[in-house]
């Protein structure tokens, strides 16, 4: 896979053939998803979603050192309003220095721009930003309003290299152009592709003369892995993954998300990048592979046990040490379980619904089953495409479990769980609160405090969960 | 030419036109817009407006076309029209507002007529209605605007009389103002204890029937020296009411000062609005009566700077000044205003501080507040006698925040955005907005005891 050539990533519609609007049983998905005939995206009646703008915040709103230009009107990035103080904790929990804290701008495109054209205001406000804030590095988001006049942002870009001290990089995002949000992934990944990868070749690890030095580098790299993080997991769960890939004598390289611009470079001098999540990282890890040779893991979810392990085989095998990997997993899971057995006594037989993107529901919806004994009785995927394939094969009763994708659309999912009834409900966030009306207790699973990943993550829900069922009255 | 801004404190006309809506009994938004519009502008306001909710059909909930490549290339008015037939279908309300955003706009659906055609079939279903929300026209307050415009041209009933002793009430933007409700309902409260009927259109006391018939006020009250006075003029073009404008009275001195003039415009009785403000006077009083104490004792004054949009940097300065003995040095409005509208809303802080002219500016971006002190106030310079910019407390947003740890002064959220604070029914309007106010500041300043 290489995109490279072009000013922005094909969507994921193109690219992936994602599907946004599905109902019917797990196996019909499959069926579909194996025979390339899923793809409906149209609705009649549709609610309204994030687009890519607001999803490519999750990699770029968390890159410390980084301004955000919103190309844009002046609504465009507002929902950066709704937590402005969470940043400053979230770098600080990285130990990143965050010299200028959390700043976004807006060009605030008025009616005579769109009609005139807004490239002079980007330029102005960009070179304002260089000045006043000095950052490493500046994203241009490109809304709709200047994809459909016509502005052009990589232009813009073009212009003002070597004028201002801070990379450039432009973001096409526009909300219009894709109804499968993720493509918003790819589009920030494009631009650290294109702008902080490639030309920053004296910022890499010096490959020096000395030949013990040499040495030494090639013996870290051999060892030293990306591990690709998303904005929806917490440190908490950074630190349980480190832990287990430092338990299997490996380095870690911790990206995008939280990242300081300069630090991407190092995604090159990797053994193996691991994805935590294909929806996040497909792009990414294609383009490392083909482009710096680093191949990738991205089979599965560390989220559960069963997949924990699948993951932690997938990369000892990779290196060749599956012993090693084997003996740590026996080691965690004998404690696990046995951490777990009277929470499991709690939960064992209720009822439970799971909402999130399809990774991330289908191994929860596997863990709840496998870990904790609990039923599933349905499954909602923000879209679906082939990466859900392996981990929806391994739910339990495919043939009956009904399962939604749709990016919110919370009438689909009030319909659905006015049918199902569970006992309690998981959800990423934003649509949980239509269960909470329906008198369904609600577990969220997203939270930048949440434990959710790894051994500890695993029992960290369950005991959420356990809490949880001891008092639904809320 | 609008100048580009660091951290707009307002979402777009669509996100103020669509919490506008969203605050109005029984009636659901319908957005044209592009896919995403909706959660953008919702998680703005869900958050920052003190955990406002998603309500009856807000948040992820909201109807909405979602307009994608087809639409910008083909037309969306057939998609629209889709969209509004199976809302209506499936979405119990009373009334719909069809917002559009900006590539709706930009594309020229011709919007209208969907809903032309949709009203004149509709038998008993609800009617729709049509506001531009298109993000390039405006902000938040542009939003909030234009729905009450859309409301009172489109949906408001023309009257044939007026109907003595009914006023409407508005100027407080919902969810812009993070307080709008409880600040609607006090003064829905001071108003009624002068005899009045009132219309505030957004609060749980406020029915769609009772809107429909607001042509036949006898006044409309605007508390905003900004938001809600290009609607006043639409309403009295329409159907003939006057308004006044009056600022967001909060506490005591303020509350009296804005019943008389209101009783003044009506021309009612001024010695009963007399004897009910005494009474209410009285009554907070009593409860004021309490800090007094640790005022004293621990010296509660304070230098103050003041961040917000015009309503409010307005009535908090006011009220830091007349109830608290506080002393504003900074007051920096946050609304896009031109230049030709300083001088007049300078003029309002005349009578609360000694020079608006050197006191009062306008400044859109949260980082260049701190130079906008020091250019009031010398920066530290390492003299022994240098005279630190304190006891210091900042009345702002939850942008503020680092600038007030950064010079060791107190700090409440008020303003757009309060990511920080929960808030339900908590209003700072009125004699009871006072009494919260002062509860809130001083809870802030002796919260480490």
């Amino acid at each position: 896979m290489n995109y490279l050539d072009r000013n922005a990533p094909p969507t994921r519609d193109e690219r992936l053939g994602a599907c946004s609007a599905f109902g019917g049983s797990v196996c019909q998905l499959l069926d579909g998803s194996k025979k390339g005939c899923l793809g409906g995206n149209g609705r009649a009646f549709a609610q309204s979603t994030g687009c890519q703008l607001m999803l490519s915040l999750a990699i770029a709103g968390t890159i410390p050192e980084a301004v955000v230009v919103f190309h844009g009107p002046v609504g465009c990035g507002s929902c950066l309003l709704s937590m402005p103080g969470l940043s400053r904790q979230n770098q600080a929990a990285r130990g990143n220095a965050d010299s200028i804290g959390q700043v976004w701008f807006s060009t605030n495109l008025n009616e005579q721009e769109v009609v005139s054209g807004g490239e002079a205001k980007l330029e102005a406000t960009v070179r304002e930003v260089d000045r006043r804030f000095r950052p490493q590095a500046i994203f241009l988001a490109g809304t709709c309003v200047p994809a459909v006049i016509g502005d052009d942002i990589d232009g813009v870009a073009q212009r003002l290299k070597g004028q201002i001290a801070a990379k450039l990089l432009p973001l096409h995002c526009a909300g219009f152009k894709t109804r499968i949000v993720a493509t918003a992934y790819d589009v920030v990944y494009h631009a650290i592709l294109r702008y902080l990868l490639t030309d920053e070749e004296e910022t890499r690890e010096p490959i020096l003369d000395d030949e013990v030095k040499r040495l030494e580098y090639d013996a870290r790299k051999k060892r030293t892995v990306n591990l690709l993080n998303v904005a929806s997991m917490s440190r908490v769960d950074e630190v349980e993954l480190v832990r287990l890939l430092k338990a299997l004598g490996l380095e870690v390289n911790i990206m995008p998300c939280f990242s300081p611009p300069s630090r991407f470079v190092k995604a090159k001098d990797a053994a193996v990048s691991i994805s935590i999540c294909a929806t996040h990282d497909d792009y990414f890890v294609e383009h490392l592979k083909e482009l710096y040779g680093v191949p990738y893991i991205l089979n599965t979810i560390p989220i559960g046990t069963d997949n924990t392990r699948k993951w932690l085989l997938d990369i000892a095998d990779f290196f060749g040490i599956r012993r090693e990997a084997e003996q740590l997993i026996a080691i965690e899971e004998a404690a696990v379980k046995k951490a777990l057995a009277p929470i499991r006594a709690v939960l064992q037989g209720k009822r439970a619904f799971v909402c999130a993107g399809e990774i991330r529901a289908g191994s929860t919806a596997i863990m709840l089953g496998n870990d904790l004994g609990m039923e599933v009785v349905g499954v909602r995927a923000y879209h679906y495409d082939k990466y859900g394939d392996v981990l929806f094969d391994s739910l339990p009763d495919k043939d009956n479990l009904p399962v939604n994708v749709a990016s919110s659309q919370p009438f689909e999912q009030v319909n659905l769980l006015t049918k199902l009834r569970p006992d309690v409900y998981l959800g990423h966030l934003g649509g949980n609160v239509w269960a909470a009306k329906l008198g369904i207790p609600v577990m969220p699973i997203f939270g930048p405090l949440n434990s959710y990943m790894g051994y500890k993550g695993t029992f960290e829900l369950a005991s959420r969960l356990e809490r949880l069922v001891r008092n639904p009255a809320f | 030419m609008a100048t580009f801004i660091e951290k707009p404190r307002y979402s777009c006309a669509l996100g103020g036109a669509l919490a506008t809506v969203n605050a109005l009994p029984r009636t659901v938004p319908i957005l044209h817009a592009s896919l995403g519009c909706g959660g953008m502008t919702s998680a703005s306001y869900n958050g920052g407006s003190g955990y406002l909710g998603s309500g009856y059909c807000g948040g992820n909930s909201i109807p909405s076309s979602g307009i994608t490549e087809k639409e910008i290339v083909f037309g969306g008015v057939e998609r629209l029209d889709e969209q509004i037939k199976n809302t209506v279908e499936i979405i119990d309300a009373d009334l719909f507002v069809v917002i559009s955003g900006c590539t709706a706009e930009i594309i020229g659906d011709d919007i209208p007529a969907v809903l032309r055609d949709y009203n004149e079939n509709r038998d008993d279903k609800a009617p729709v209605i049509f506001t531009s929300g298109a993000g390039f026209k405006g902000n938040s307050y542009y939003g909030y605007d234009a729905v009450l415009q859309s409301i009172f041209t489109d949906y408001v009933e023309p009257a044939s009389a007026k109907v003595k002793g009914l006023v409407n009430l508005w100027g407080i933007p919902p969810a812009q103002d993070v307080f709008w409700e409880g600040n609607l309902v006090e003064l829905r409260r001071v108003l009624e204890s002068l005899g009045l009927t009132v219309n505030s259109f957004f609060t749980d006391q406020d029915t769609l029937d009772k809107i429909k018939g607001s042509a036949s006020a006898e006044l409309n009250i605007v508390v905003s020296p900004l938001h809600g006075v290009a609607a006043a003029e639409t309403f009295k073009s329409l159907h003939g009411t006057p308004y006044i404008v009056s600022p967001l009275p909060i506490g005591a001195q303020a509350t009296l000062r804005f019943v008389n003039q209101v009783t003044a415009a009506l021309g009612v009785d001024k010695s009963k609005a007399a004897s009910l403000a005494e009474a209410e006077s009285r009554s907070y009083y009593h409860y004021f009566n309490r800090i007094v104490d640790a005022y004293s004792d621990i010296d509660l004054q304070r230098y103050t700077v003041v961040v917000g949009d015009a309503t409010y940097a307005l009535a908090l300065t006011n009220f830091a000044v007349k109830e608290l003995g506080w002393i504003p040095y900074l007051v920096v409005i946050t609304d896009e205003v031109t230049e030709d509208q300083h001088e007049g809303i300078r003029k309002l802080f005349e009578g609360t501080i000694a020079a608006p002219g050197e006191t009062v500016a306008f400044q859109t971006d949260t980082s260049l507040v701190p130079d906008l002190l020091f250019e009031r106030w010398p920066r530290p310079d390492g003299s022994l006698y240098y005279r630190l910019f304190s006891p210091a407390f900042i009345l702002g947003s939850r942008l503020d925040k680092d600038f007030a740890d950064s010079i060791g002064a107190g700090f409440l959220a008020v303003s757009y955005p309060v990511s920080n604070r929960v808030v339900l029914n908590r209003g700072y309007a009125g004699y009871h907005g006072g009494l919260h106010l002062t509860e809130d500041i001083y809870t802030a300043i002796l919260q480490a005891r």
